[in-house]
């Protein structure tokens, strides 16, 4: 039990990786700067816009996780980062010959970016429960003024 | 009975959560056969990585399939144990494993596909492992690491918001709200959930507010490795926070509340002084104690009468030696037939037989721990007593200032002084040797509960008395110099012999076999003629022979340097910081007993102490004892008559204050 507590420990001190089960629970410990603009993505269903009130928390979270994740996978070429340092990790240790061999496993699969769309349609559809005739998915970015949320820029991403 | 209670109520509530949690799921069309994933995130997890590198995530996409069984074993696996679990009685650790490795498995695909966060469910993984054993020892060793994870949680939480910087940001939770509703705040419908977010962002002063109030609540968790006495608090802070994290947040953590259970059970009533509106009294727990002794057995005698009084149950955890020398006459079990004795073996350490007994303390819910002696290992105590729960804890101080002194010379020194940092705000109660001991107690913990309690009480009856001659002097205790002068008593006996004195036989009864021990020894067999015989021992003498040789004695001389250097170096003085062997010695019979001028002793001693200045004056008691038998008798029957007061009964009331008990119900 007190191996487990250190390693915890240090995993929490280390903060910048986890290894379940040790994780942190520092979330929202961050000193927040005030944001220049707040990225939304905007779900627009057979014309109708989507709105956090009328979905569950879960459900709206199931609405927008993937488009997060997505849009991180995209934007990160792949986790290309992570991967890198994996690389340079194995490499320093003295097995980069194992990274050649895990490689493979490591990417997703080059037709994600073409088949995300229809997956996300599909999977919507089956999530709020009604067919989806029309399909759109901005990215929104606003700036907020103490009154309005001011639009800065309106990216369409997803349009079926 | 408690294990296959909380055995039982784990299993259920943890299995509701399980069941509710996969509900919620396949509610929210998250389970995997649902999603059917067509791509996986990197999240910088290291098991998230050894995960993806093995392929698994690619084939399980390249092959959907596997998505359903997967989310069948989520509730199939389970349910096997459950079934398994209830018909047997006990649990199947294969099945166990299975459960706990596949959890881990899912949490990790999920988190890969469709980023749940792992924070609320390292517990379900952490107490799967109590599938995992039929040991009741470590049932409840899983549930405590659990406890203690789950006060990880928070504590860390609140530590992470004071090392980063955040309570000190008044915009904080302004901004946090900004951010994290950014996608509701900036939607069309204007509800009172956007108008209330609306308002908590535009007031930072009265967010920041509900962002200390959290981070404070949080901290609030650190209480509970120290004590869980406010377990129940905690519980009730949780559901708090979870309503508030719902409400503010939109996070729904309901998940976590599974860890309230590790805080329910064993937890134990909520104080009378608590003024919370929730507090429901539970049924008392039985009076059971444990006594945890190592060497100083002869002060274990007055404590087991005492405790046979007041207790349901009692029992002794301790060494070997003191076991096979607690009693001169007949076995402990018949002496005190309603204590159960565990003796430490000599192949078992001590950390571990202390670890025994605590395991056996929770198991059996013993209401009530007092340490004997506690000489070693005292940083061991402090983390054991922390997780021990409501029991309640007394000590016996053997030397007062060594109680109260921080040294840090060594890393002992280091360990113990910590430890007695924590030891003087965790025990509360104390038992001493002498009246003397415990006002100088008093005056340095005046808060704590500081007791006289002889080291036994005095039986009343003797088994044999003294031959008429020669005259015995016996001197008991080990044979050192630094207790004891010894020079005194080769001048007294030099002048003894110089005069017309009848024989007399000295016995030294302690261990001589040190080199200083040995040449005392040298120095009196030096003075042995006819008219002295001199008897010594090599070696522990077994508790049968120590009383047999003091019951056979006409006289006790106790030779004592009154002050003396302690067990860790620490200056101590007999009567008022420390007491001598010679009490509990002088209560097992009714002989006179020659101590120095100067040492203090308490009113009904004093019946049977013969205090002397010099060689001279202690010759001159011992000539007038062995010439005046009826003078020497009559000291005799005084001494009957004193020690008479060291009863059971004269320390009920002292007993129940160290305890904290109601009087036996057969007291008046």
């Amino acid at each position: 039990m007190i191996g487990f507590f250190i390693i915890q420990v240090l995993f929490d001190l280390g903060h910048s990786v986890t290894a379940l089960p040790f994780v942190h629970y520092g979330m929202f410990s961050e000193s927040f700067a005030s944001p220049d603009s707040l990225a939304v993505f905007e779900v627009t269903v057979n014309g109708r816009l989507l709105d956090a009130h009328d979905f569950s928390i879960d459900h709206w979270d199931m609405i927008q996780n993937p488009l997060g994740a997505f849009d991180r996978q995209t934007r990160s070429r792949d986790f290309a980062f992570d991967k890198e340092r994996l690389q340079s990790g194995l490499h320093f240790i003295g097995a980069g010959s194992l990274y050649s061999l895990l490689a493979p496993n490591l990417d997703n699969t080059p037709a994600v970016a073409e088949r995300f769309p229809g997956w996300y349609k599909t999977y919507l559809s089956r999530l709020i429960r009604q067919p989806i005739h029309a399909l759109r998915v901005d990215k929104a970015w606003y700036r907020y003024d103490r009154v309005h949320f001011i639009l800065l820029k309106k990216d369409p991403w997803i349009n079926l | 009975m408690s294990y296959t209670r909380d055995k039982k109520i784990t299993l259920i509530v943890y299995f509701l959560f399980y069941y509710a949690l996969f509900a919620s799921f396949y509610l929210d069309d998250r389970l995997l056969s649902q999603y059917q994933p067509i791509f996986f995130t990197h999240n910088r997890d290291l098991t998230e990585l050894i995960l993806i590198a093995t392929g698994l995530p690619r084939w399980m996409m390249a092959h959907p399939w596997t998505f359903t069984a997967a989310d069948t074993l989520a509730f199939g696996l389970p349910a096997a144990l459950l079934a398994y679990a209830l018909r047997k009685g006990r649990f199947s650790p294969v099945l166990g494993i299975a459960f706990g490795l596949f959890l881990s498995g899912y949490l990790l695909l999920a988190d890969l596909f469709w980023q749940v966060h792992h924070e609320p469910f390292v517990l379900y993984l952490l107490l799967a492992l109590a599938w995992m054993t039929n040991r009741e020892e470590r049932f409840y060793q899983v549930l405590k690491g659990c406890r203690y994870y789950f006060l990880y949680i928070f504590t860390s939480a609140a530590l992470w918001k004071i090392a980063r910087g955040a309570v000190f940001n008044g915009q904080e939770m302004s901004r946090i709200l900004l951010f994290h509703h950014s996608d509701l705040l900036s939607g069309p419908c204007d509800s009172f959930a956007r108008r209330t977010y609306r308002y908590l962002v535009d007031h930072p002063g009265l967010s920041y507010g509900l962002y200390l109030g959290g981070a404070a609540l949080e901290g609030c968790f650190v209480v509970g490795f120290f004590t869980r006495r406010w377990d129940r608090v905690l519980i009730g802070l949780t559901v708090v926070f979870v309503v508030a994290d719902l409400l503010l947040m939109r996070i729904p953590y309901w998940t976590i509340l599974l860890g309230t259970i590790t805080l329910w059970l064993g937890s134990g009533p909520v104080l009378s002084g608590s003024s919370l509106p929730f507090r429901r009294p539970l049924p008392p727990r039985e009076k059971k104690i444990i006594i945890y002794e190592t060497t100083h057995h002869e002060n274990l005698p007055a404590l087991l009468d005492l405790s046979e009084a007041h207790f349901s149950e009692v029992a002794v955890f301790l060494k070997e030696l003191s076991y096979h020398n607690l009693s001169g006459y007949g076995s402990p079990e018949r002496r005190w037939p309603r204590t159960d004795f565990f003796v430490q073996p000599e192949d078992c350490s001590n950390r571990r037989f202390i670890s025994q007994l605590f395991a056996f303390l929770k198991r059996h819910r013993y209401s009530h721990l007092h340490l004997s002696t506690l000489d070693n290992n005292l940083l061991v105590f402090v983390f054991r007593l922390t997780g021990a729960g409501t029991v309640h804890l007394s000590l016996t101080v053997h030397e007062v200032n060594e109680y109260f002194t921080f040294s840090f010379r060594s890393l002992r020194d280091w360990s113990e002084s910590i430890a007695k940092f924590f030891l003087h705000r965790q025990i509360r109660h104390y038992t001493l040797f002498l009246p003397a001991m415990v006002d100088r107690f008093r005056q340095k913990l005046p808060e704590a509960t500081a007791v006289f309690i002889p080291s036994r009480f005095y039986p009343g009856q003797h088994p044999s008395g003294p031959a008429q001659s020669p005259f015995i002097i016996v001197i008991p205790g080990s044979v050192e110099p630094n207790r004891r002068n010894y020079n005194e008593v080769i001048q007294t006996l030099t002048l003894f012999l110089s005069r017309n004195n009848p024989p007399v036989e000295l016995v030294i009864l302690g261990d001589s076999r040190t080199e200083a021990g040995a040449a005392i020894i040298a120095s009196l067999q030096a003075l042995e003629c006819g008219r002295l015989r001199l008897r010594h021992f090599k070696g522990y003498i077994p508790e049968t022979v120590y009383e047999q040789e003091l019951a056979g004695a006409h006289l006790i001389w106790s030779p004592l340097n009154l002050h003396k250097i302690g067990s860790r170096n620490n200056p101590e003085t007999y009567g008022l910081t420390t007491a001598s062997g010679l009490t509990a010695d002088l209560l097992l019979n009714d002989i006179p007993a020659l101590v120095p001028e100067g040492f203090v002793i308490p009113e009904p001693f004093r019946a049977a102490v013969l205090p002397y200045g010099s060689p001279e004056t202690a010759l001159e008691i011992i000539e007038r004892l062995i010439r005046d038998p009826a003078g020497y008798q009559a000291i005799r029957g005084n001494i009957r008559q004193a020690f008479a007061w060291f009863s059971k009964e004269n320390f009920m009331d002292a007993f129940m204050e160290l305890t904290n008990s109601d009087p036996p119900r057969n007291q008046p």
